[in-house]
């Protein structure tokens, strides 16, 4: 049976045919669309093991300042707060990325010995801390990254804290943090009796109502309470806080300089493949082929470029995610979990990168003359 | 009496701001079914003509017309060349990544959709050009003489009303060249085609039923 070409195959057999080019064009792309993977899969998953702090410890709500310049409120807002009926629970607490060695920073949590957060922990070794004393407790992640055990100490901006337990946390988050009391952290950073953020843990739902209502209903009555203050649900609380935001933000910056690049290699390839084949486009043109054919041509070898990027930059940002997730310094915030949503964002980006970086070249070459082009050397 | 296929009135075309006068005035009709030969030197305007003649490029003055039908005003350029013209180069222009059958093809990825009816219709054309052992040979694989038979396939393939052939036999041998015009020739007999072939070598114009020489961009008589 004899051959039969479609405009795929055609478009297959042209890119082939400059197997170094398309396979260097494939790299450019793929190492950008690969990290995109890996940037964007690692905020996301910074985001999920954030909001897994909150549903660990059934957190609904997470009480914060209202303006974006206040970044502490007063601790005793967390004593209004239980005082109304929709509120089962409150932990006032501080959070912040510290240096706790040169070469280790961590999550460091300030929370009172009472918190209802303690119960998402599993204390493997020791116990918890008291209020008013230099201890801390270390998740197991940081625990084995500093070597350090219960009994031992710990130096932290210049004051010395015992490690008294270590724990398993809710979240790989908790699991890489390091634990004080509310007052010690608020002692070392000068600002006693303020807090960052309070925790509420709601009363189950009234029979018959429906739980978004009621988390708005309640919203509505700890906002009344406490002017000032905005009380925000976990979930939105996980993807929108200022260390989220920030690892998002990087991951789409970073990304999207790399993707610039990835589409100026797949538009400089398309470019000089439009040049050289001029005389080709000539005789397509004089063996009938329209304009809208020659410019479907372009773009698809321009779209199966970024396509085929798009696919070698997904196993390439999943395996760095893989790398990420099984190093000690970044393991306790990267989870290596397949994410579809990811990957076919990152697809559509590919295709997008192909589509744009090729229509300038498509375009220039469905213009050509056709006398021109044949006179093309 | 027969209905002309062809006819230029009064074309120009100049380039370069009307610096270069490559057409000065072409009158000429060429009926159904004919068979023409234009000769002329280097420079003549031949290839000019044949350009226009098959709708690559639009004259600066005066018109041709398919049927009476003026091109470009009355017919688009694209649609002539797709469904009314074959083109045959000196060069051959074969796409060197497509295997001979794949070539023919070419011609019919926009106006033949299904992709079996496609390839039947390129292996026809190959077996008719004697080269249904070669269909599978790319290019570079084949003699000059079979590439050319291969570029005539590929130019007939979309059952085209007229053949314009620039120096057909212009890099063939002597004995290719005799077995090119003898596919030329067989192909406008029985098909009825009109065929139009710009020649430097007499025995090529020789062949044909007229001969229409230009110089200096001009008919002579």
């Amino acid at each position: 049976m004899a051959p039969q070409l479609s405009l795929a195959g055609f478009v297959w057999k042209n890119l082939w045919r400059r197997r170094l080019r398309t396979l260097l064009t494939l790299c450019g792309i793929g190492m950008a669309i690969g990290a995109f993977v890996g940037l964007v899969g690692f905020s996301n998953a910074f985001e999920h093991e954030w909001l897994r702090i909150y549903s660990s410890s059934g957190t609904d709500i997470a009480v914060i300042q209202q303006t974006f310049l206040s970044s502490s409120m007063d601790e005793s807002a967390a004593a209004k707060l239980k005082t109304l009926k929709v509120v089962a629970d409150a932990a006032p607490m501080i959070y912040n990325i510290m240096d706790l060695t040169p070469e280790v920073n961590a999550l460091a949590y300030g929370w009172k010995a009472d918190s209802y957060e303690f119960q998402s922990l599993n204390f493997l070794s020791g116990r918890a801390f008291h209020n008013g004393q230099p201890e801390i407790i270390l998740g197991e992640l940081l625990a084995s990254d500093l070597k350090k055990k219960p009994g031992d100490t710990l130096e932290i901006q210049g004051s010395t804290f015992t490690v008294v337990g270590v724990y398993q946390g809710g979240s790989a988050l908790e699991g890489g943090a390091v634990i004080l009391p509310l007052d010690q952290l608020q002692m070392l950073g000068s600002m006693p009796g303020k807090v960052s953020t309070i925790h509420v843990r709601l009363r189950p739902a009234p029979a018959g109502e429906n739980p978004a209502e009621y988390l708005k209903r309640a919203q509505a009555q700890i906002e009344a309470a406490l002017p000032g203050l905005r009380a925000v649900p976990a979930a939105e609380r996980a993807s929108n806080n200022q260390l989220v935001r920030l690892a998002h933000a990087s991951a789409w910056g970073t990304s999207s300089i790399a993707l610039l690049i990835g589409v100026l290699g797949i538009a400089n390839t398309m470019a000089m493949s439009v040049f050289e084949r001029t005389r080709e486009i000539g005789i397509l043109r004089a063996l009938g082929w329209k304009r809208g054919q020659v410019l479907a041509l372009i773009q698809l070898e321009a779209v199966v470029l970024g396509l085929g990027g798009g696919v070698l930059g997904i196993v390439v940002g999943w395996g760095a995610l893989h790398l990420l997730a099984a190093l000690p310094q970044t393991a306790s915030i990267v989870s290596a979990s397949f994410s579809l949503p990811l990957f076919a964002e990152a697809l559509g980006i590919a295709v997008l990168a192909g589509l744009l970086a090729g229509a300038l070249p498509a375009w220039r070459g469905a213009q050509l003359s056709p006398v021109e082009a044949l006179r093309h050397d | 009496m027969t209905k002309p296929a062809l006819e230029v009135r009064s074309l120009c075309k100049s380039y370069d701001q009307g610096r270069i006068e490559a057409l000065r005035g072409v009158d000429l009709t060429i009926d159904a079914g004919e068979y023409i030969a234009i000769t002329g030197p280097s420079g003549s305007g031949k290839s000019t003509l044949l350009h226009m003649l098959g709708g690559l490029d639009s004259p600066t003055s005066g018109e041709v017309l398919f049927k009476s039908v003026p091109l470009g005003s009355g017919m688009d350029l694209d649609t002539y060349r797709s469904r009314s013209v074959g083109f045959i180069f000196q060069a051959f222009h074969l796409m060197p990544t497509l295997r001979a059958v794949e070539n023919v093809q070419v011609p019919m990825l926009g106006s033949q959709p299904k992709r079996a009816d496609r390839a039947g219709r390129a292996v026809k054309l190959l077996q008719e050009m004697g080269l249904e052992h070669r269909m599978n040979q790319y290019p570079n694989e084949l003699s000059a003489g079979e590439r050319q038979r291969v570029a005539i396939a590929r130019a007939l393939a979309n059952d085209p009303e007229i053949l314009l052939a620039d120096e057909p036999t212009g890099n063939l041998d002597s004995e290719n060249t005799a077995r090119i015009l003898e596919i030329l020739t067989g192909i406008q007999e029985r098909r009825g085609m009109t065929l139009i072939v710009i020649t430097h070598e007499n025995e090529v114009a020789d062949s044909a039923a007229r001969r229409i020489h230009i110089r200096d961009g001009k008919v002579q008589a």
